[in-house]
């Protein structure tokens, strides 16, 4: 097949996979995934046809131009073809991380967190999830442990949001002020921006597809 | 002019000199009252004594009854978490599937604790506010409760991929709903007011909101016994109003504090009660001169129209918010506002 063929198949496919997700048609979505890498191979699916589905699907959230269901979707259609990989011994090569991510200290909205270590992973970061309600403590000792550079704390409600402003201050008291950076996410910080500033956060991301570029932002401020 | 009256007039579009106002101060009743939150969410007496501050401190038009909707969840089995400051969340859903959640017993308003909690909380109101001052019950939409019986991801999961199973749980949810918003009319609500997530497009596919969830909620309306006041749940619903205006027993609509009232008209039409849309949450931004300011400009904005309550949006007002914020709001609105 031609380059240029190649290329046209490759946006046809894309679009078709977006179209599914944007109509719901979940075992639609997995099966042109599963089908194309079985022809092409697992990276050529994720790479070349899942990754630029996500862009758009990015897009289109960050626009308000699709549901949250719809990123739902998304995200469980990547988290399939990532354990098919896996299971077929293609998994994609972890090429940056580790990262830390949690729901902040009394948070159990863990949906948004769950979707952001599917696109995290879809892009090549090695994830720790500590799951729900974690303390600022036990945060900063992960990422010690692990030796990761960026801390994602989630939080859906105002007032759990709050709890990261002490996240912020064991970051700093810890001397790790710029050698760990703090992604803040969830729903209420779509609503209210300029909360990421108050509670101390680096940066957030509108929605769960963003969060690798995000990552990538904040792994460039690292100061050595 | 008592409180209901004031409300009345507004449902039946009569102008006032001032429109009715409320703030969302269930949880800020335990601030007044030094009430520990685990007592005050747990005693009705505490609730009703926090209430009754609420309505010495500000006088607003209608007062709330305990605004825990996670109650329910635990009333059909979820673990919850008791955080310091604001009631409690889902801390463990009850079950991980929808086929499990079917198998649930209903819970029964009548001997429930959580439940009943909550409704002797509004009788007790009833009896102190004597048909003077509404009281708002706030109950959790048929077509949201799975998500917290069995989470969002899972919920969101049985719409897409098995829809005859989501109508089952939506039957289900539907006869609970029913049972408890009755009972909560029967102690003495004025009215329900529901803050709805999966009926938003914002949350999840309109094609599964046409064809599912709002026949579910039409369905769930008709059995209700009084008004219902269709809350935004934290997503703008302007735009979305006629799909939701023809919907049985809905008495009118909370906007979101992004939402534009006279977006909001063009798609009600004018007899229609909205309400809103002050950020509760943010009272503490800023200045005072600064709060009052947007709070004139929500006035200013609804001056001519006689379909209106002022109300705060969003979730209960914190209780870090300074009770000086929350008297000049009051104060403005019933001394310093004229039409």
């Amino acid at each position: 097949m031609a380059d240029s063929d190649k290329q046209s198949e490759l946006q046809q496919q894309t679009r078709n996979l977006i179209d599914f997700i944007l109509a719901g048609e979940q075992a639609q979505a997995d099966k042109l995934l599963a089908d194309w890498a079985d022809g092409n191979g697992h990276r050529s699916a994720i790479c070349q046809i899942l990754e630029p589905a996500l862009e758009e699907i990015g897009r289109l959230w960050e626009t308000e131009k699709i549901s949250l269901a719809a990123g739902y979707l998304a995200g469980k259609v990547a988290e399939t073809i990532l354990q098919r990989a896996s299971q077929k011994e293609e998994a994609l090569p972890i090429t940056r991380g580790p990262v830390i991510i949690g729901n902040i200290e009394d948070d159990y909205h863990s949906l948004g967190r769950k979707l952001v270590g599917i696109f995290l992973a879809t892009a090549g970061w090695k994830v720790i999830d500590l799951g729900n309600d974690i303390t600022p403590k036990e945060f900063v000792d992960a990422a010690i442990f692990y030796k990761a550079t960026i801390i994602g704390a989630s939080a859906m409600m105002f007032t759990t949001a709050q709890n990261i402003k002490k996240l912020r201050a064991e970051i700093d008291q810890r001397g790790l002020n710029g050698k760990i950076k703090l992604a803040a996410g969830g729903a209420v910080f779509k609503a209210r921006p300029e909360l990421v500033a108050e509670v101390g956060g680096d940066g957030t991301a509108t929605n769960a597809v963003d969060v690798p570029a995000l990552f990538d932002r904040l792994q460039k401020e690292i100061v050595e | 002019m008592t409180a209901l009256q004031r409300v009345m007039a507004a449902i039946e579009g009569k102008m006032q000199a001032r429109p009715p106002f409320t703030m969302t101060l269930s949880l800020y009743g335990a601030r007044l009252t030094s009430c520990p939150l685990s007592e005050y969410f747990s005693n009705p007496v505490r609730y009703a004594a926090g209430q009754e501050a609420v309505l010495d401190f500000c006088r607003p038009d209608i007062i709330f009854a305990p605004f825990v909707l996670t109650y329910e969840a635990a009333a059909f089995g979820s673990e919850l978490h008791w955080p310091q400051d604001c009631p409690p969340n889902v801390r463990k859903p009850a079950v991980k599937s929808a086929e499990e959640f079917l198998k649930l017993p209903v819970p029964d308003p009548d001997t429930d604790k959580h439940l009943l909690f909550i409704r002797e909380s509004v009788r007790l109101l009833a009896e102190r506010l004597k048909g003077q001052t509404p009281i708002c019950g706030i109950v959790t939409a048929p077509v949201d409760l799975p998500m917290l019986v069995m989470g969002i991801d899972t919920w969101i999961d049985t719409l897409i991929n098995r829809p005859e199973t989501a109508r089952a749980v939506l039957d289900m949810t539907t006869q609970y709903f029913a049972a408890y918003a009755n009972a909560l009319f029967a102690d003495g609500a004025a009215f329900i007011a529901l803050p709805m997530t999966f009926t938003n497009p914002a949350l999840v596919y309109k094609k599964l909101i046409d064809e599912m969830l709002l026949p579910a909620l039409n369905k769930a309306f008709k059995l209700i016994k009084g008004p219902i006041v269709f809350h935004h749940g934290g997503s703008r619903i302007a735009t979305f109003l006629s799909d939701f205006a023809a919907l049985p027993n809905v008495a009118g609509f909370t906007l979101d504090p992004r939402d534009s009232f006279a977006d909001a008209r063009t798609k009600v039409g004018t007899e229609c009660l909205l309400l809103g849309n002050l950020n509760g949450l943010t009272l503490n931004a800023g200045s005072t001169e600064e709060l009052c300011k947007k709070v004139t400009n929500i006035l200013a904005d609804r001056s001519t129209d006689p379909h209106f309550i002022f109300a705060t949006s969003g979730a209960d007002i914190p209780l870090s918010t300074p009770p000086e914020r929350i008297k000049a709001i009051a104060d403005l609105i019933q001394a310093g506002w004229v039409r």
